[in-house]
């Protein structure tokens, strides 16, 4: 493989790696909310996040332009201030897997959590634990196989992001071009060989995350 | 078994307003078990909730043994976390990623490690769960898991204990047997306990105190033996799955004997004088005879004499049903009109010896007799 195959390789790890954490953050509490409270705006945050997930990943891309590009709603203020832009730099690549993963952790994470027995729960309650302390050493404990399986899939699927990546990062090769992005690259310039290569590891590592889901939902019911 | 002193421990007002239907109840409990009794879906189950603090009601009041869990009208509201209230739960919830011992010790937590070790452990011994400290609820029989589950609530030392259910997730033989065992922790532990059930067997067996539940209100709430010979209407009657409820009109009544008139006959019945109920003559009355305390009069000791046999009455055995140690027989009575429970007028329930010795299957023609005392007035 050439230096900018691998190049793209390690990029891609090491933003599928970041995206899986911050979606450990935000995805399990948000899984949580949406699977136990009932508050004001829940099937509006749902619908939000799950869109990325049916809407084509160039249309979330652009969103994610108009929020956060130099002329976005957080974006402007935010070059005004420090002359920095997010778009077009490895962050943005980090931050469209993140928005393109989210949907499928929570999906999977609040199903996990919601089939655990509410009694369970009840019962912590009744014996001195708080909502916190029942959702650290019951729910969350109990639901770990979906959890984690949901964590697999939003890694490979950061892994594989191309649509919003390629909107709000664009393709600048070693800086932001990420392995899916290669791919096209190399298709587009003819250059089969080391494409081949790429798609042969992306499947590969797919096929993997796929058996590792599947058994983990599996043991999870 | 502790006697149920008058002394109220638990006062319970609760109104809720569901999708479904409104629990708007009200009864107290002494001292042992009251057992809530009622079809499925009458807001049995949503009460415990409500004594738990797992569910708040809109409007009420509960109040145990002098402190007040919930007032809607001061705004207290005691967490659950903090009421002291074991819950056994219908499937006993037990966590599964948890051992025996974790499962027991769960609520001890704020205690001393060696004082919450100590007091597990004793628990586990007090319920004959040795030997299983270390085993998964899924490793575990029923009758253990229910064992585990009232352990576990057991263990915090409940100022109430509320079992939902305990025994429906149980096969029948092992039922009848953990029925009798229940009772006796129950009172063993002296824990003041409020047990759901919609098995009338089950209330009565476990209960002191038995309240009636129907469509989210308290139809009768009573000691169990008053319960069982006078439920307080027709409705109560049919919740407890009470055989031949009957309909005649009165003849006479004073303090303590009804005459009413039935399909041709006039009966005797005996009137409670504690309630004082009085209908005028030609009202309507329903009334209830047991099957079992209806006596067949034998052929071989010559006639019957109607001052020794009270309530005498002719029919014939139009259908019969083996129960194993019982038969049940469907008797039509020697009167013009209709039979009053369609094809017959009264079930007769007579044990398999009595049934052997009379040779009731050759023959089908029988004078029947019933006690004063077993014609039970229902008002209305």
């Amino acid at each position: 493989m050439t230096g900018e195959s691998l190049s793209a390789l390690a990029l891609s790890v090491r933003v599928a790696i970041l995206a899986t954490a911050i979606n450990t953050i935000v995805g399990v509490p948000l899984a949580y909310l949406l699977a136990r409270r009932r508050f004001r705006g829940r099937a509006a945050l749902d619908v939000l996040v799950t869109l990325p997930l049916v809407l084509p990943p160039t249309v979330t891309g652009y969103y994610l332009i108009v929020v956060l590009g130099r002329r976005g709603w957080l974006g402007a203020p935010l070059y005004a201030a420090t002359g920095w832009s997010i778009a077009f730099t490895w962050y943005a690549a980090v931050v469209a897997a993140t928005v393109m993963a989210l949907p499928l952790l929570v999906r999977t994470a609040r199903a996990a959590i919601e089939s655990v027995d509410r009694d369970l729960e009840r019962a912590a309650h009744t014996l001195g634990r708080s909502e916190w302390q029942t959702a650290m050493e019951v729910t969350l404990p109990l639901a770990r196989n979906g959890i984690v399986a949901g964590l697999v899939l939003a890694f490979a699927r950061a892994l594989g992001e191309f649509g919003a990546t390629l909107m709000l990062a664009g393709n600048i090769p070693g800086r932001t071009t990420t392995v899916p992005l290669a791919i096209y690259t190399a298709v587009q310039t003819g250059e089969t060989g080391d494409a081949l290569a790429l798609v042969a590891l992306l499947t590969g590592l797919s096929c993997v995350v796929l058996i590792v889901a599947g058994r983990l939902g599996a043991r999870a019911t | 078994m502790p006697p149920a002193s008058d002394r109220s421990r638990l006062e319970v007002q609760l109104f809720s307003r569901m999708s479904t239907f409104t629990l708007d109840v009200e009864w107290s409990a002494g001292d042992g078990v009251v057992t809530l009794f009622g079809p499925s879906g009458a807001g049995k189950t949503l009460t415990l909730q409500c004594l738990a603090g797992l569910v708040r009601p809109e409007r009420g009041r509960i109040v145990l043994d002098g402190r007040v869990l919930f007032d809607s009208s001061t705004g207290v509201d005691v967490p659950p976390q903090q009421r002291r209230v074991g819950y056994v739960f219908q499937g006993y919830a037990l966590f599964p990623h948890l051992t025996v011992a974790q499962n027991v010790g769960f609520g001890l937590r704020d205690r001393p490690r060696a004082a919450a070790l100590e007091r597990a452990r004793a628990v586990i011994a007090r319920l004959g769960l040795d030997g299983l400290e270390d085993r998964y609820p899924r490793e575990l029989s029923g009758g253990q898991r229910q064992r585990v589950a009232l352990g576990r609530a057991l263990a915090i030392d409940p100022a109430l204990l509320l079992l939902d259910e305990p025994l429906s997730a149980l096969d029948l033989p092992l039922r009848q047997a953990l029925r009798d065992e229940l009772r006796a922790t129950l009172a063993d532990w002296g824990a003041a306990a409020v047990l759901v059930t919609h098995d009338f067997t089950e209330a009565y067996r476990i209960g002191d105190r038995i309240v009636v539940y129907e469509a989210g209100r308290v139809v009768q709430s009573a000691p169990r033996g008053e319960l069982l010979w006078q439920p307080a209407s027709e409705k109560v009657a049919y919740i407890m799955g009470i055989r031949n409820v009957l309909h005649g009109t009165v003849l006479k009544a004073s303090p303590d004997r009804i005459q009413l008139r039935w399909r041709g006959q006039t009966l005797e019945a005996v009137n409670s004088p504690s309630r004082s109920y009085l209908p005028a003559p030609d009202t309507p009355l329903a009334f209830f005879i047991r099957p079992e305390y209806v006596r067949l009069i034998r052929k071989d000791r010559g006639p019957a004499d109607p001052h020794h046999h009270m309530n005498l009455m002719r029919g014939v055995i139009v259908a019969e049903e083996d129960w194993g140690t019982t038969w049940t027989l469907r008797v039509r009575l020697d009167a013009p009109g209709e039979p009053a429970q369609g094809t017959y007028d009264l079930e007769v329930e007579v044990p398999r010896l009595v049934h052997e010795i009379l040779e009731i299957d050759q023959d089908r023609r029988w004078e029947f007799s019933i006690h004063r005392g077993s014609i039970h007035v229902l008002p209305s």
